[in-house]
């Protein structure tokens, strides 16, 4: 895991297990704040992928891990960016990701530790996850037997199960990430920003 | 140069952690005047992971044992141990100290 985070070419220590909590809260608040206002636009009817497309760039931006090189989180595939050692090609349109080229091994590789680590985080994931599909099946279960204790909810039972599986699968793309931000202890901070203290 | 031991400089000598094991990497890599991150490029880890070695947070495998061994041309014992290190003063000069009465 990255001890900073460069955000709009400003470095943020992320060192302090605290500042990592904030970050998973605010994110997660986000997301759910952008759940509540997509349901209240089209009741996710357009604008439930918005959701996922939000949890990707969370992903993106600030987390890393899933097939993303940016974030705290070192890729999960444990693999270097490709790179392309060719000419620049004339076309504007580009049908390839061009990535940055690969420093350190350390930028994007895993060591032991990190591995163990994310081996765990997904297995905590894993279990959270399943759970949330106990849930979703629950539900189904619960309104084909007693369909009159579902007519309280606003919405109908597409909807409902439309977004119980928006939210597993916004726990599938950020959940092994948060885990680790979230268990990791203090961290010593990034050279950089250590030898300016 | 990189060199940050506070962990030694607080601790005197870090506890075991999570891992349940001693080690001396803190003061072998000071005595060496290495930083984190020369440590962590010999033996091909993160430079966080060594901080967590010498925090006792991390056990590492026995190759990376072996690699932190051979780096500073020591036995692995000399480096890691279950039980409570002695500082090394007490271990070079106490034992003169008790040959010379002998």
């Amino acid at each position: 895991m990255r001890a900073e985070l460069v955000l709009l070419g400003k470095r943020i220590d992320m060192a302090p297990r605290v500042r990592r909590r904030v970050l998973v809260v605010l994110i997660y608040a986000t997301i759910a704040a952008l759940m509540i206002a997509m349901w209240f636009l089209d009741h996710w009817r357009s604008t439930g992928t918005w959701v996922m497309w939000a949890a990707f760039f969370a992903c993106y931006m600030f987390l890393g891990g899933m097939n993303s090189y940016g974030g705290l989180v070192r890729p999960f595939h444990n693999k270097r960016p490709r790179t392309y050692d060719g000419p620049e090609p004339f076309l504007l349109l580009k049908l390839r990701t061009y990535l940055p080229i690969p420093g350190e091994n350390s930028d994007y590789l895993n060591d032991e530790r990190e591995l163990n680590q994310r081996g765990y985080a997904h297995y905590k994931a894993y279990q959270i996850i399943g759970l949330a599909v106990v849930a979703i099946w629950s539900v189904a279960l619960f309104r084909m037997h007693n369909p009159e204790w579902f007519r309280w909810i606003p919405m109908s039972p597409d909807t409902l199960y439309y977004g119980l599986l928006l939210i597993t699968i916004v726990l599938f793309l950020t959940l092994p990430q948060v885990i680790l931000l979230w268990t990791e202890p203090d961290m010593e901070p990034a050279m950089e920003l250590a030898e300016e203290r | 140069m990189y060199t940050q031991y506070n962990v030694m400089v607080k601790n005197g000598n870090p506890g075991t952690g999570e891992s349940g094991l001693y080690n001396r990497i803190a003061v072998l890599r000071a005595e060496r005047g290495a930083s984190r991150q020369d440590l962590a490029d010999a033996v091909g880890v993160n430079y966080q992971t060594i901080g967590f070695l010498e925090r006792g947070d991390y056990g590492p495998s026995l190759k990376l044992a072996f690699s932190i061994a051979s780096y500073f041309g020591l036995p692995i014992e000399a480096i890691f141990s279950t039980e409570p290190f002695r500082p090394l003063s007490e271990q070079v000069y106490g034992t003169t100290q008790q040959k010379e009465k002998a």
